[in-house]
């Protein structure tokens, strides 16, 4: 499968909104494209050794938001969105994965400069790194 | 539909110590349910009141609307059971084990059966005896799913396993749950394995439930809130703000301040942490095996 999930119990965040996140953060990502097809509830259940229908409640959330398309009888597609909703997702995606941190940051009471020049250090070796491999 | 019904059971030790005092729930069909608990807390008693193996003295426990001690046969043959000290006769042949189950179920699945031994590596000719810990407990495993049990009772199943075993085991649980929609009820430490597992939690203190509840919606209703200690000013009047509270389930004293088990999201509880004046409170997500524990530290 294209698609890559990794469910990690005891992080406090449940089972079905990992999967939920992961596959959200995939398709801003466009790892995943529209029209891919989703595995199916019992092999994504299987696959990472979890109740079915813990799937299905996250497949079925996706659907609700129309990230993901249902045909009767066949795998879950996702769905076609235009650009500007794609690159909306992403920003959106970037919101969520920044917000804990911007949090942290505020505490530790550095000054916006500090920060924003630690986070384009930080860009920059993952670019290197990337780069290198 | 309810499958498994406990309803105000009591069970003492020989002692006269209570060990279920008035235990009631209901398993309805399809649920994965994980049965949680301190060492002592009562899951082995009432799972062996489920398979029928002791009496309640009050109360009533059924399995498909029948009481397991009246009609033990017809209430066995539509269960699985695996415990941790569950034991096989030692000088028979995985074969012969495997023949038995077969002459008494008769929806057993031979290709199944032959399927699991091949992954677990076994073959029929192997004595019990000869077996080690966590290959016995996949026999049992491999003989409580291949007649397809509308329930499955787990007691502790992956008990002194290692992690290979552990996955295997709930591979072949999740495989149950996929091909024939079984219920399951089991008891765990592992709270790894339960949130795989289950949708919902019951969690016995004392004799009683303390917590039955969907295992997400918990998730998501609990969190961590920690106010850092300040190094001067009265830090007992700190303590008794946060647990006069009412969303507050627990405060204990840690290195880095104080921490709060309250019932709201974390951004819920940062807002109680402002109405309370604490400014600087930073509120986490919790995770499962801390949520227990505090939930059941915080009732003693």
């Amino acid at each position: 499968m294209g698609i890559i999930i990794v469910v990690q119990p005891q992080s406090g965040v449940p089972v079905y909104r990992q999967i939920i996140e992961q596959i959200r953060f995939q398709i801003a990502g466009g790892v995943v494209r529209p029209g891919d097809e989703l595995p199916s509830t019992r092999a994504l259940s299987s696959h990472l050794g979890v109740n079915p229908m813990t799937v299905s409640k996250a497949y079925a959330s996706l659907e609700q938001d129309g990230v993901l398309v249902r045909r009767p009888g066949k795998p879950l597609l996702v769905a076609d969105r235009d650009q500007e909703t794609v690159i909306e997702s992403r920003r959106e995606q970037v919101r969520v994965a920044l917000a804990p941190a911007v949090t942290r940051i505020r505490q530790l009471g550095l000054d916006d400069e500090t920060v924003l020049n630690i986070f384009r250090e930080l860009i920059k070796e993952a670019k290197d790194e990337e780069a290198i491999s | 539909m309810s499958v498994l019904k406990f309803h105000d059971v009591r069970r003492a030790y020989v002692s006269g110590k209570n060990v279920l005092d008035g235990v009631s729930f209901d398993v309805n069909k399809g649920e994965v349910v994980g049965l949680l608990g301190r060492n002592g807390a009562g899951k082995t008693t009432l799972v062996r009141l489920a398979m029928g193996m002791i009496a309640p003295q009050g109360g009533e426990v059924s399995l498909f609307g029948m009481d397991p001690r009246s009609q033990p046969l017809a209430v066995k043959r539509r269960i699985g059971y695996v415990s941790e000290d569950q034991i096989l006769p030692g000088f028979l042949a995985i074969g012969q084990v495997l023949q038995l189950h077969r002459e008494l179920f008769p929806d057993w699945d031979d290709l199944m059966a032959d399927e699991l031994l091949r992954r677990y590596g076994l073959e029929h000719g192997r004595r019990i005896k000869t077996l080690s810990k966590g290959q016995a407990r996949q026999v049992a495993l491999l003989c409580a799913v291949c007649h397809k049990p509308e329930v499955l009772i787990l007691d502790e199943p992956a008990g002194g396993l290692d992690p290979a075993a552990r996955r295997d085991f709930l591979e072949t649980s999740i495989r149950l749950l996929n091909e024939s929609g079984s219920t399951i009820l089991f008891s765990s430490h592992h709270m790894g394995d339960v949130e795989r597992m289950a949708g919902r939690a019951v969690m016995l203190h004392d004799g009683k439930v303390l917590v039955d509840d969907d295992l997400d919606a918990m998730q998501e209703r609990f969190s961590l809130l920690i106010v850092p200690h300040v190094d001067a000013g009265p830090e007992e009047d700190r303590r008794a703000r946060l647990s006069a509270h009412p969303d507050c389930l627990a405060v204990r004293d840690r290195l880095d301040g104080w921490h709060i088990v309250i019932r709201r999201t974390p951004d819920g509880a940062l807002a109680a942490a402002a109405d309370l004046h604490f400014d600087d409170a930073r509120a986490t997500v919790l995770g499962l095996e801390e949520l227990f524990i505090e939930l059941a530290e915080g009732q003693s």
